[in-house]
């Protein structure tokens, strides 16, 4: 037992510390979403990205051969952990490169397709940035009865449908593809595969879809006789779902960033609190006693999930159990954080830095976001119905 | 950062755990509910000669001078079983503070008589405010020549009426300072004046009134310093915060077992009850609070273990305990319907504790408080940047 990082880790703390000191502007704060919303953050975050290659953090847990240092689990812990504090963009190659597209292609595709795809991810490049087209106007969380379909022709597949909610369609360069090739099954879980898609390929149109606030995260797209070689197939035609759950899984590891972003609300808060003198009142400091003890516990599991990995144990509903955790938790500090700034906490997020803003306007942007961050991914109910048969072993509820 | 039991540690937790399968089935604690005794002196005996009581009590003392996670494990299987013992109050509330504020004659006679031969012990501090504040303590002391003399009443004195020693916590000044003027003194059970009475609570694990009236103890059987005692039930008070917690841990697994295996069995509308979303969410709920209560309590232990313990730690285990005790134990016998909610099922022997163990290191309200407390002083990372 023990509930200390190592000297190694703490070293590699403050070196991350240090980069965040000599690259960002002062009260830097970095907004969930930034970068997909708006053009200068983008371009912030691709400089951001670039540096992060050449200090070899940005695809650190990769085997060297990849571009990475095969760095441990803790590194990786303390890494996430600081990009959520600090908000440091960039470090994901848009949805995901660094996260799933690389990982996946390590384990499931050509060695071409490695040597193509792989090194602009490591080295930070536009060329690397990739978004991940999924869901379907009609498949959601039921997300194997998606429609959208590959039609072998000769050496290419003819790629016709819709997909929705892409996050970031808009400035990748490549597309990770769910899609079906079989549509004669009877179990709609066989019949998918995943492909890569050239962004620039005839036939495919980007929309922007704005969300609530008048934020533009996500897209739709559609699909009219898009042909793309065979061999941007990954992995086994129609054996699509084992990958995509392998790579869902490793989307699901969110949570450790989530600790560094809830963390850094937490502080600004306080900070707020005790700078308008409110923190001696009993129902604020019971509040953030509250929030401090639940911050606490959640950061606990998410070690925990990545010890388990860490020890080579199988972590198969950690992930979903901290996901829902912190799209949970995430709201509560919305709400208490929008009740102290009472009538600040009206402010439009998509102005973050009017003379009326207050805690760098993160609680209100985070109000917002936190409900797309609970249904991205998969929703929280979706995380809980994990939990409940991989962790519970309680039968399937539907 | 490890989250895994060192060899010997999942060796206490093993022995502990298997010990009490034996001897504290839940018919015994059924049967012991209807004992005015409130335990077993056999099971004690055992436990004694197991070792189980000098757990954490040097070697030179009799005891095999264990760890604070030692103790943290014991605690989750006494918990776990719903062992009814004078384990706590022996070894927690008054072996502890001996150990750590004894001078060595007290130290020399009385360790090894709870290491050896199970001798036990009551630790009396509650009164009327019955809120772990120093205003609560009103039972005077008074001093005349070498011996100081004891009125006042005591309320919810752990298995008073078993001990053979109390750790009584009396006012010898009255200050400005509620803290001040405190003092703690070593007082054998048989002494003249000391009456005491069984209060009915559910988990019967034996809370007794003690009335003294004029009850004579020598000079040296303070402990510690005379009125600046405050600091020891302090030390007290955070130890128990987090091996209550430990103990509310260990019955909320086990609690959490039970009503898992339930759901899977319970048939309604021809499938399992564990199949439907209310149920299965709420179970989902459940074991995220159960993992980090027990990951709370962990943590809060190692630091005390370091040597390094943190308040705010303490705090957050013992209020995070409070939470997820009540709501383990409400849930459970809800979701059991209700056979649940009768004698039958094991599900509400949990729950006839949550009252004591709650109120035992502290309510909610009170560490909601102390780890505020703590964050005064917080100094958050983004103002250290520059
Ligand atoms: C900010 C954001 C970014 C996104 N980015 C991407 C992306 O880049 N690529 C991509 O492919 N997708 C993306 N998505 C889509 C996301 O994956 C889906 O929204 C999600 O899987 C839910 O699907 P749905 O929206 O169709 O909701 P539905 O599946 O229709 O769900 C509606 C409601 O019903 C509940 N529900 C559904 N089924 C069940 C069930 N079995 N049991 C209990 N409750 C249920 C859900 O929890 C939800 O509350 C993004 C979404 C958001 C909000």
């Amino acid at each position: 037992m023990e509930f200390q990082f190592g000297e190694k880790e703490e070293k590699f703390r403050s070196e991350i510390r240090e980069f965040v000191k000599d690259n960002f502007p002062p009260d830097y704060f970095g907004h969930l979403f930034d970068e997909e919303m708006d053009d200068d953050a983008w371009d912030f975050a691709m400089s951001i990205s670039k540096k992060l290659s050449q200090k070899k953090w940005l695809t650190m847990s990769w085997p060297e051969e990849y571009g990475g240092t095969g760095a441990s689990t803790w590194e990786r812990v303390v890494f996430g952990e600081e990009a959520g504090y600090w908000g440091i963009p960039g470090i994901s190659m848009g949805i995901s490169g660094t996260a799933w597209v690389g990982p996946s292609l390590m384990l499931f595709g050509t060695k071409e397709q490695q040597d193509k795809y792989i090194p602009s991810i490591a080295a930070g490049e536009p060329d690397g940035v990739w978004c991940t087209a999924y869901s379907e106007p009609d498949s959601g969380s039921d997300l194997a009865s998606l429609q959208t379909f590959a039609q072998k022709e000769g050496d290419e597949y003819v790629i016709n449908g819709q997909k929705v909610w892409t996050s970031c369609a808009h400035r990748a360069r490549w597309m990770w593809l769910a899609c079906r090739t079989n549509a004669e099954v009877t179990k709609k879980h066989h019949g998918l595969s995943l492909f890569i898609v050239d962004m620039k390929s005839k036939g495919l149109t980007v929309n922007p879809i704005k969300n609530f606030v008048g934020g533009h995260v996500f897209n739709e797209i559609f699909f009219k006789d898009v042909r793309v070689p065979a061999n941007n197939l990954v992995g086994e035609e129609n054996k699509g779902w084992a990958q995509l759950m392998t790579a869902l899984s490793f989307e699901r590891g969110v949570a450790i960033t989530f600790c560094g972003r809830a963390r850094r609300i937490f502080d600004e808060l306080l900070c707020y609190a005790k700078e308008i003198d409110i923190f001696y009142k009993p129902e604020i400091r019971q509040k953030f006693a509250d929030l401090a003890m639940d911050l606490e516990a959640a950061k606990l599991l998410a070690y925990e999930a990545a010890w388990k990995d860490h020890m080579g144990m199988t972590v198969i509903h950690e992930p979903s159990r901290d996901k829902a955790n912190f799209d949970i938790l995430l709201e509560k500090l919305t709400r208490i954080g929008t009740n102290m700034l009472g009538a600040f906490s009206q402010l439009d997020p998509l102005n973050k830095d009017t003379r009326w803003t207050r805690v760098k306007g993160a609680v209100e942007h985070l109000y917002y976001y936190c409900i797309g961050m609970a249904i991205a991914a998969g929703t929280t109910f979706t995380q809980k119905t994990i939990v409940g048969q991989f962790g519970l072993q309680q039968p399937k509820s539907y | 950062m490890d989250f895994a039991l060192e060899k010997d540690q999942e060796l206490i937790k093993k022995s502990a755990r298997e010990f009490f399968e034996k001897e504290c089935p839940k018919d015994k604690v059924r049967e012991l509910r209807e004992d005015p005794k409130g335990y077993d002196p056999n099971m004690w005996k055992k436990m004694t000669s197991l070792g189980f009581l000098g757990l954490i009590i040097p070697e030179q003392y009799g005891g095999t001078e264990g760890e604070f996670i030692d103790l943290m494990l014991f605690m989750e299987e006494i918990g776990r079983n719903l062992v009814p013992s004078p384990f706590f109050s022996t070894v927690v509330l008054c072996g502890m503070p001996l150990m750590e504020f004894g001078t060595n004659e007290q130290k020399d006679t009385f360790l090894p008589e709870i290491a050896e031969k199970g001798k036990i012990w009551s630790f009396a501090q509650t009164e009327q405010l019955a809120n772990h504040e120093p205003e609560d303590i009103k039972l005077k002391a008074t001093l005349d020549n070498d011996e100081y003399t004891l009125n006042g009443t005591k309320l919810f004195v752990p298995y008073a009426s078993a001990a053979k020693y109390f750790l009584v916590v009396a006012r010898t000044s009255e200050g400005e300072n509620p803290e001040e003027g405190i003092t703690l003194f070593i007082v054998d059970s048989k002494t003249d004046g000391i009456e005491t009475e069984i209060i009915p609570t559910t988990a019967r694990d034996v809370r007794c009134e003690v009335k003294f009236t004029n009850v004579k103890v020598p000079k040296k059987n303070i402990l510690g310093e005379p009125e600046n005692g405050w600091k020891i039930v302090d030390y007290v008070f955070q130890n128990t915060a987090v091996l209550k917690a430990a103990e509310m841990s260990g019955g909320a697994q086990a609690a959490f077992s039970i009503v898992n295996k339930y759901a899977k069995e319970r048939k309604q509308f021809d499938k399992p009850i564990g199949s439907l979303q209310a149920v299965q969410f709420k179970l989902v709920d459940l074991l995220t609070d159960i993992d980090e209560l027990k990951y709370l309590v962990h943590e809060a232990a190692w630091n005390i273990n370091a040597g390094s313990p943190s308040r705010k730690l303490n705090s957050m285990a013992k209020a995070k305990a409070n939470a997820v005790y009540h709501d383990m134990c409400y849930h459970g016998i809800f979701l059991h319907g209700a056979i649940g909610w009768t004698e039958e099922m094991d599900i509400g022997l949990y729950h006839l504790r949550t009252r004591s163990l709650e109120f035992e290191g502290g309510g909610t309200d009170i560490h909601m408080e102390k780890i505020a407390k703590e964050l005064e002083s917080y100094q958050p990372d983004f103002l250290n940047l520059k």
